[in-house]
């Protein structure tokens, strides 16, 4: 996983978030201050703003439409040098759905990995969370400090670590399995495509379920006592109490968590392109992300390339857009 | 509350941690251990079984590691300062004008962080190829200051509107003009969330890998950390020790530096998330 990037806004204090309501500093600060003299504050927001949106229009706006318009070209070697565009319309977008492998192979390794690791990570984070809230404070600190441990573990240097562990000739793992009797000769694991995703899944849920349970940690332990204590009394066991009152406390802090996740374990690259045969040399191990990538760089196929990288945004963008609308509309409920 | 005390309680929770330390640190011990051992990648002990520091000793001098950690150390500096001044700026101006706008841009904001790093990999290599940066380390500032913006500006934008509009407005009426304000009275206020959005920036530009491998490409001087790990790996067989040693290099100070700051990052992380 990248580092951790989650786009929740902070509110420190009580300064009012809402965008374009009308109290708050906002308003009132058109009384002095920043905004003073009426003819020049109409302008220093923007002046303000100009430096991050420029950069932000060139190296991020500026591109995704560039990607989309490679996508519509068969833009190679030759293309990259002379620069002279070569439309195809949506030829690489018809050949890339022609590929049996992206039925086979590609889609369902995005798809499924990320429904398995997006399960794997909140449930077993929420687990955690749970734990660490009936810890003392001693125990808590100690493993809340050993997960941040594992969470700060970079993505580069945590899959070599799972690499050398499950290495084929050397690892640790095979030793082990060995010795137990449990394995007769060494293993690659890393040739089958099952197993090979079960150490990324193992990867992506090592490092991905501490952001979960410091996050719901912190949902829970802002559910009111004495609501837990009245179920208590009225019989409600562990699970119950769980389900009936912590969970749609949290809905919020689920969503949240869920929708991140969801879009961290779409686009895994890393984790899969720097275990032995997962830059493109073993091509039942290919997903969305490295796909794309080795045709770009491997086979100097950019707008092939290209197209396979729209078609993964536009799959997250539709999958985020339907979580968030499921959870606006039970808000609403 | 009694039967939350029971001793078969309090033994089963205690295995249920043991068993989550031993999952979350197993991988982190198993780095130091091979890194401290001759023997890694030969024969496999629980504990470095011939203790050396030869591995570290070796990465540093003869690998070339010495290069590849200063330049993560330029390229994460060089990211955190740009992009923190013009995250810091426009922050100022969704937190503290109201202006036709606001809002899209706040949702542009937060949307493009949604796109996956892969979509963004095939357009900027051919940008920056025409800007000319390609295997330099400005290049790759330039890409990351591009990728610490977005997220620097909605951690800032909180700090900013933490801020109490009535000191501006007193050393407005002291006659403070619009730039003594900005330093003497907003900049130490909000220094705390430059200093988050600092440590993101920083971990940013040093975690990075994609990029990278795309922009840096045979340059191997130019190389970072991320990517100068790969030089460890022979086509034959890999030197685990130093691979090992090398990764804890990379990995320690961030690490030590999470667990220090946990308490704040976490409230950081969560205060948004919590609220409703």
């Amino acid at each position: 996983m990248t580092a951790p990037a989650p786009p929740t806004p902070q509110a420190h204090g009580s300064a009012p978030e809402g965008a374009g309501s009308g109290a708050g500093p906002v308003a009132r600060s058109v009384a002095g201050g920043w905004t003073g003299r009426a003819r020049a504050a109409a302008v220093r927001p923007w002046l303000l703003l100009a430096p991050a949106l420029l950069v932000l229009a060139v190296l991020l706006l500026w591109p995704l439409v560039r990607v989309f318009l490679f996508s519509l070209q068969d833009y190679g070697l030759r293309e990259i040098t002379t620069g002279e565009p070569n439309w195809i319309g949506l030829g690489n977008y018809a050949e890339i759905l022609a590929t049996p492998e992206l039925w086979t192979v590609v889609l369902p390794n995005t798809v499924g990995f990320a429904v398995l690791a997006v399960a794997g990570t909140v449930a077993f984070g929420t687990a955690v969370a749970v734990l660490l809230a009936s810890l003392g404070p001693f125990w808590r600190t100690v493993t809340s400090s050993a997960i941040m441990a594992a969470w700060a573990m970079p993505a580069v240097t945590g899959t070599y670590v799972w690499v050398w562990i499950f290495d084929a000739d050397r690892g640790v793992f095979n030793d082990v399995l060995m010795s137990l009797g449990l394995l007769d000769d060494p293993t690659n694991w890393f040739t089958n495509r099952w197993t090979f995703y079960a150490i990324v899944l193992l990867n992506v849920i090592h490092h991905g379920f501490p952001f979960v349970a410091i996050t719901v940690l912190a949902g829970l332990l802002g559910v009111p006592k004495e609501m837990l204590e009245a179920a208590e009394m009225d019989g409600a066991g562990s699970f119950r109490r769980f389900f009936s009152i912590i969970v749609p406390q949290l809905r919020q802090v689920f969503a949240v968590v869920i929708i991140l996740s969801t879009i961290w374990d779409f686009k895994v690259f890393a984790q899969v392109y720097l275990m032995p045969g997962g830059a493109g040399s073993n091509r039942s191990v290919l997903n969305l992300g490295v796909w794309s990538y080795v045709e770009s760089f491997g086979q100097n196929r950019y707008g092939f390339g290209s197209a396979i990288a729209v078609l993964l945004t536009v799959l997250l963008l539709v999958v985020t857009a339907v979580y968030v609308r499921t959870v606006l509309a039970e808000e609403e409920r | 509350m009694s039967a939350r005390r029971s001793p078969l309680r309090q033994l089963g929770k205690g295995v249920l941690v043991a068993l989550l330390l031993i999952f979350t640190l197993f991988p982190v011990y198993w780095m130091l251990n091979s890194s401290l051992d001759a023997q890694a990648g030969h024969t496999n002990s629980f504990w470095p079984s011939e203790p050396t520091l030869e591995h570290y000793v070796f990465v540093l001098t003869e690998g070339g590691f010495g290069t590849f950690l200063r330049n993560s150390l330029l390229v994460a500096l060089g990211t955190v300062l740009v992009s923190s001044a013009l995250a810091l700026l426009a922050s100022v101006a969704v937190a503290r004008f109201r202006f036709r706008m606001r809002t899209q841009i706040l949702m542009m904001v937060l949307i493009v962080q949604m796109v996956p790093l892969e979509a963004l990999v095939i357009p900027l290599f051919v940008q920056v190829r025409d800007l000319q940066l390609l295997e330099t380390l400005t290049g790759l500032i330039v890409v990351y200051v591009a990728l610490a913006v977005p997220f620097g500006i909605w951690m800032l934008r909180g700090f900013v509107a933490a801020v109490p509009v009535e000191l501006e407005e007193a050393a407005y009426l002291d006659g403070a003009s619009w730039g003594r304000m900005f330093w003497s009275v907003l900049l130490p206020l909000v220094a705390p969330g430059l200093v988050a959005t600092s440590i993101f920036g920083f971990i940013t530009a040093w975690n990075e890998f994609i990029f990278a491998m795309t922009m840096l490409g045979g340059a191997s001087e130019n190389y970072t950390v991320a990517i100068g790990l790969r030089s460890f790996f022979g086509v034959h067989s890999n030197d685990w020790g130093a691979i090992m040693a090398a990764s804890t290099i990379i990995t320690v100070p961030v690490m030590i530096f999470f667990v220090l700051v946990q308490r704040r990052l976490a409230s950081g992380l969560t205060s948004g998330a919590v609220k409703e």
